[in-house]
């Protein structure tokens, strides 16, 4: 593995598209991206911005019509499904859904869902199921919820399920869609202390939000999606206190977590006027 | 699965009145107390000692030939219920995932049997394959196919949208792993009740196919058979229709109580109500105390 500081995932100027021929319109337009090992990324932007678009294409799950994504170093733009499937089986990426309830399969014990991936991977089921039982630690669930389905846990016990099921394979990067908005405060302050222990353990993070305030406190650095484009790369402090892009600014001034930087109602209205314009 | 249809008083009683049926379709022919195919001078007549149900228009023992047809009739109606499992369940699992080509084609296809009459289709095929018992049952399981292939169909959809199939796609799984593990759990409980509806299916069309000389050929015992050579006298025998018509209606019910059994215990829906029911029991049981952290399923 790279430990030279070589990027874990790189994205050059990326192109998705959705639907054929006069259908066909654009989702992602010129995305570029670059993540190093034990950095933590927020990608920022409203609902229909191509966020999970983004997700979805590094992940292999949309065909990119244009652009690059390097993963690990290996260029993967071009891969056909098996070596999709191969690249999967490492573990190098893994994703972890919004909705933990969704994300795993309500007739399965926790134990299945757990050691799935170790178990797609070919490792025997006893040590999988070892493996599996110690990441149940590291997201702080008690073991004797192994036998349990999903269906009778709480959705702060699910969603560290999913955290923990994305650990098994040891990734160096996991994206993260919109990780603790189903959840309340308690269990959100616990599922991002998880994540902090993972940055430092050096994985790295990316963070899909709508909510800047969301993604304020842990990410490193913030990118704004607006309408299918990074408008906006940056530091995090940068990006939070000094924002240039005039969507980057309403997203600041909207967030009401960011009391510092909260704008006026006549200030957001003039720079939703500016972007209409 | 098993342990959950025994729990429902439905499942038990659907689960003896089949096994009662299937012990007959096994022993039957061995037990039965006289030739089926004998006849004798004794044509039409009454329940006696010697013949249990009376004899029949040309003096064959009723009840002998009732135990005798009992395992064409069985076996026919297992028969179709399993072809058309075959023929449609595959299919059905397959066109979620096999691209849009393979889903067209197989979908037109379900439609072209559905839009087929059912008794027309049956003679051609007669008139094609030949007359038998595998030609008339292979016509009807394919017929009653679409069925399958649109409940497989459906489930299959349902969960190959699903996110956690997502997941195991993201970690490395591969399209036959995912139907074993994920896709096949959802579809079997929609599939097992379709199943348990055809073969009840399945022996009212055994019945009228070899009412209609389709199939069976006399003098070959069936239910059905019996059922329509019956029904020739009735001016002699108003009540003789009524023994086969009883076996027929007691499969089929048995088979249709067995489905919705498999119905009401399958999935989450199926867990919760058995959950309740036993805590229910327990609340008028109180020498049986209710474990801390609720009951496992």
């Amino acid at each position: 593995m790279s430990a030279d500081g070589r990027p874990v995932l790189q994205v050059a100027d990326l192109e998705v598209h959705y639907g054929l021929r006069r259908r066909r319109r654009r989702v992602l337009h010129g995305v570029s991206l670059s993540v190093a090992r034990g950095e933590t990324v927020g990608v920022i932007g409203e609902t229909g911005s191509g966020k999970s678009t983004f997700a979805r294409a590094v992940l292999g799950l949309v065909r990119a019509s244009g652009g690059r994504i390097l993963i690990d170093g290996e260029d993967v733009s071009r891969y056909s499904a098996r070596q999709w499937r191969a690249l999967r089986r490492r573990g190098v990426v893994q994703y972890v859904f919004q909705d933990p309830l969704r994300s795993l399969d309500p007739d399965l014990p926790i134990e299945e869902s757990l050691i799935e991936p170790l178990l797609v991977q070919g490792v025997g089921r006893k040590e999988a199921v070892e493996r599996g039982r110690a990441y149940l630690a590291r997201v702080r669930l008690d073991s004797e919820l192994f036998g349990r389905l999903p269906g009778e846990l709480s959705g702060g016990q699910r969603q560290r399920v999913a955290v923990a099921r994305v650990l098994v394979t040891e990734p160096a990067l996991i994206i993260l869609d919109e990780p603790v908005s189903a959840l309340d405060s308690a269990n959100r302050v616990g599922i991002l202390e998880i994540l902090k222990e993972l940055r430092d353990a050096g994985v790295a993070l990316i963070f899909i939000s709508h909510d800047l305030g969301s993604v304020a406190g842990v990410a490193d650095r913030i990118a704004v999606l607006y309408q299918g484009e990074f408008v906006e790369v940056g530091d995090a402090r940068a990006v939070i206190s000094n924002p240039r892009h005039p969507y980057a600014r309403l997203l600041v001034g909207s967030a009401p977590t960011l009391r510092s930087a909260a704008a006026s109602r006549a200030e957001r209205d003039a720079l939703r006027a500016l972007l209409h314009a | 699965m098993v342990r959950r249809v025994l729990a429902l008083p439905a499942g038990r009683l659907a689960v003896g009145i089949l096994s009662v049926i299937v012990l007959l379709a096994i022993l039957g022919p061995t037990l039965a107390p006289h030739d089926p195919l004998g006849t004798s001078a004794l044509t039409l007549a009454g329940p006696s000692w010697e013949h249990w149900l009376g004899t029949d228009y040309l003096g064959r023992d009723v009840f002998s030939r009732l135990l005798a047809g009992s395992r064409t009739s069985v076996l026919g109606s297992v028969e179709v219920a399993l072809i058309a499992l075959v023929v449609g369940v595959v299919p059905g699992i397959l066109s979620v995932y096999f691209g849009q080509v393979f889903e067209w084609f197989t979908l037109r296809i379900a439609d072209t049997l559905i839009a087929l009459p059912f008794l027309i289709y049956a003679v051609a095929v007669t008139a094609l394959l030949g007359n038998g018992i595998p030609q008339a049952m292979f016509t009807v399981g394919v017929l009653v196919s679409p069925l399958f292939y649109r409940v497989a169909r459906a489930s299959t959809l349902a969960v190959a949208r699903s996110q956690y199939v997502e997941a195991a796609l993201i970690s490395g799984a591969s399209i036959g792993w995912i139907a074993r593990r994920h896709v096949w759990g959802k579809v079997l409980p929609p599939v097992a009740v379709a199943l348990a509806q055809t073969i009840g299916i399945g022996f009212v069309v055994v019945s009228s196919l070899s009412f209609l000389g389709i199939g069976v050929q006399p003098p070959a015992p069936t239910w059905g058979g019996l059922l329509a050579s019956d029904l020739g006298y009735l001016s002699y025998q108003p009540w003789a229709p009524a023994v086969p018509a009883l076996l027929i209606m007691a499969t089929v019910w048995g088979s249709n109580l067995l489905a919705d059994a498999i119905r009401d215990v399958s999935g989450e829906a199926g867990r919760a109500l058995l959950n309740s029911r036993r805590v229910r029991a327990r609340r008028l049981d109180p020498a049986e105390p209710i474990p801390a952290g609720g009951v496992a399923p």
